[in-house]
């Protein structure tokens, strides 16, 4: 609860809810700091500044998120295209379970061509896109049975 | 762009996209690298395209009528010929073999036979359904590997009935246990989750957990505390436990239970397990799948079925067919043959050197698409189309739900398909006979 020394403690509801919780949602990444009015006032200055560089030390510096895909292991399973949940939100069901379609959806991330798997589009990802615990996302690496799929940050 | 079935492998995907313009095929979408293979193999380098025939102990090149007369003449030489394969043909060319073998007296089996054929026909007699590919994708909660390797088997085996959305099962993955026995850790293994079992057993110990699980069933607390065949009891009860709180489970059986082993039959051991299994679950039931290679590995046996009411092994005698036990195997072991017929199939590289050491002694005629060992020694080599590229025809998935291969492409120098060729060696077999 380091975050919550360095807030004013009022109360002042301006940010719309008790400083405990904007401390919560400060850690979160759901608020700024600078969603908190009273903190702009001259004389929290000080708590500002170094909340800010608390702020910045935990997300560091902004990466980039990279999903490779080795294509000289990837034997064209489709595994992370059925199991990406991002694809089986608006992939249709069919007799074969939920399985995407020809041309692909504009939301979809993985598909196969030519017996290998191919990354389409990233900025739709659960690591990019969701909130919460969501964004933890790591299912297409953990159930790769080829090992061929690596998230990493660049 | 079009709906295509793969005929890459027995689990027949009916999802997959090819993109072709009737003369060339473009691109793949969906199928699995296996499939992939085999529509690269229209334009493969080791595709044969002409008649082979030889002479002067090398292949040469001759034309469709003289290679079609050489094989007349070899086949009405011969007494006791041999017709094996088939597996990778539509079922209209596997009745024609059929046909082929009343009218030569000869012995006709399939690639079924050496994999999961006994398993099939012990199931279907001690009453063990088996299920189809929909109705585990919609309603099964336990999937138990037993042998099999289907990660790199049939690559989308797993995607379908494990990680599918079913009707039922609208989580997929998170609501189905999987189970793998297996003695090596193979890549079906990359695929558990944290509640899934894995069991690495003893090489040729399974005949020893089966027991085991058996008398467990029987009477609680009977697994001895060290445990059998290098697992765990704990591991040993909660497989247990699985198997008899599922809903709806499957066994898919894989080759290394098939291996035959002395002294004992492990599947007969393997059905009576799951029968007991069966015996005392309240919720629900333990249900049998096959994994099969070919593509229609299946298909022999409802033909073979529908025609003689017997499963593959079909021995002919005056245009009568012959009660009989032996198999392929047991053919060439004996060397009970003097001429062999093979249909899309490479055993000299698959049966053991025993074995095809044996074969290579006697004359060999091969009908395939593609230079095999098989190839090397054979006397007569007849090239035919890719079934389910080049040509259309009916297969059996490995659940044994039948369907139709459709024709995408033209074969390349019009060559014939596996039921022509082998209708053209009947009409011919049977005119030189009139004279």
């Amino acid at each position: 609860m380091e975050l919550y020394k360095y807030l004013p403690k009022t109360n002042c509801k301006l940010c719309g809810k008790t400083c405990m919780a904007f401390a919560l949602d400060l850690l979160q990444g759901k608020v700024k700091a600078d969603d908190c009015p009273p903190l702009l006032e001259p004389k929290y200055k000080k708590q500002y500044e170094t909340l800010k560089e608390l702020l910045g030390s935990e997300e560091g510096v902004e990466k980039e998120l990279r999903i490779n895909v080795d294509t000289d292991l990837c034997d064209g399973c489709g595994i992370c295209v059925t199991i990406c949940p991002v694809n089986a939100r608006y992939c249709p069901p069919s007799l074969s379970g939920k399985a995407p379609d020809y041309p692909p959806e504009k939301h979809q991330l993985f598909q196969v061509k030519g017996g290998k798997c191919e990354l389409l589009e990233l900025k739709y990802c659960r690591r990019i896109e969701a909130e919460g615990r969501e964004r933890e996302c790591r299912v297409c690496e953990t159930y790769c049975p080829r090992e061929a799929v690596k998230i990493e940050y660049v | 762009m079009k709906r295509s079935v793969c005929s890459g492998c027995s689990l027949l995907c009916d999802d997959i996209m090819v993109k072709s313009d009737g003369i060339y095929i473009d691109e793949v979408f969906g199928a699995c690298l296996k499939g992939k293979e085999k529509f690269d193999q229209v334009t493969s380098q080791n595709r044969i395209l002409s008649p082979l025939i030889r002479k002067d102990d090398t292949l040469q090149k001759a034309s469709w009528d003289e290679a079609l007369q050489r094989t007349v003449d070899l086949i009405k030489k011969s007494k006791k010929p041999l017709i094996y394969g088939l597996s990778n043909s539509s079922c209209e060319a596997q009745l024609k073999g059929i046909e082929l073998a009343k009218l030569i007296n000869g012995f006709i089996d399939s690639n079924a036979s050496i994999c999961q054929g006994k398993v099939l026909d012990n199931a279907v007699n001690s009453g063990i359904t088996l299920t189809t590919i929909t109705e585990i994708i919609n309603k099964a909660d336990l999937i138990l590997l037993w042998g099999s390797n289907a990660a790199e088997s049939i690559p989308r085996l797993l995607n379908k009935v494990l990680f599918s959305r079913g009707k039922f099962r609208m989580t997929g993955r998170e609501i189905k246990t999987l189970i793998i026995i297996d003695p090596v850790k193979t890549a079906s293994f990359n695929t558990m989750g944290v509640r899934d079992v894995a069991l690495r057993i003893t090489p040729g110990k399974d005949i020893e957990l089966i027991k085991v699980l058996k008398e467990e069933c029987c009477a609680a607390d009977s697994i001895p505390s060290e445990g059998v065949a290098g697992l765990d009891k704990d591991d040993m009860k909660r497989l247990l436990q699985h198997l008899s709180g599922a809903e709806y489970g499957v066994i898919f059986v894989g080759q290394g239970l098939l291996t035959p082993q002395k002294n004992s039959n492990l599947i007969n051991e393997l059905l009576e397990l799951v029968q007991m299994i069966n015996i005392k679950q309240e919720r629900g039931r333990i249900t049998l799948a096959m994994m099969g290679g070919h593509f229609n590995m299946n298909g022999f046996d409802h033909v073979a079925l529908s025609m003689y009411g017997k499963r593959g092994n079909l021995h002919f005698k005056d245009n009568q067919i012959l009660e009989t036990d032996e198999n392929i195997i047991s053919k060439i072991e004996n060397e009970d043959f003097d001429c062999s017929i093979f249909i899309g199939t490479d055993p000299i590289s698959h049966f053991p050197m025993s074995l095809s050491s044996k074969l290579a002694k006697k004359p060999i005629i091969l009908i395939d698409n593609r230079n095999s060992a098989t190839l090397q020694l054979a006397s007569i080599v007849l090239p035919t189309t890719i079934t389910g590229i080049e040509c259309s025809g009916l297969a059996y998935r490995l659940d044994h739900i039948p369907i139709e291969l459709k024709k995408i492409i033209n074969p390349p120098s019009k060559i014939p398909t596996d039921e022509e060729i082998l209708n053209q060696i009947i009409q011919k077999l049977k005119s030189d006979g009139g004279n």
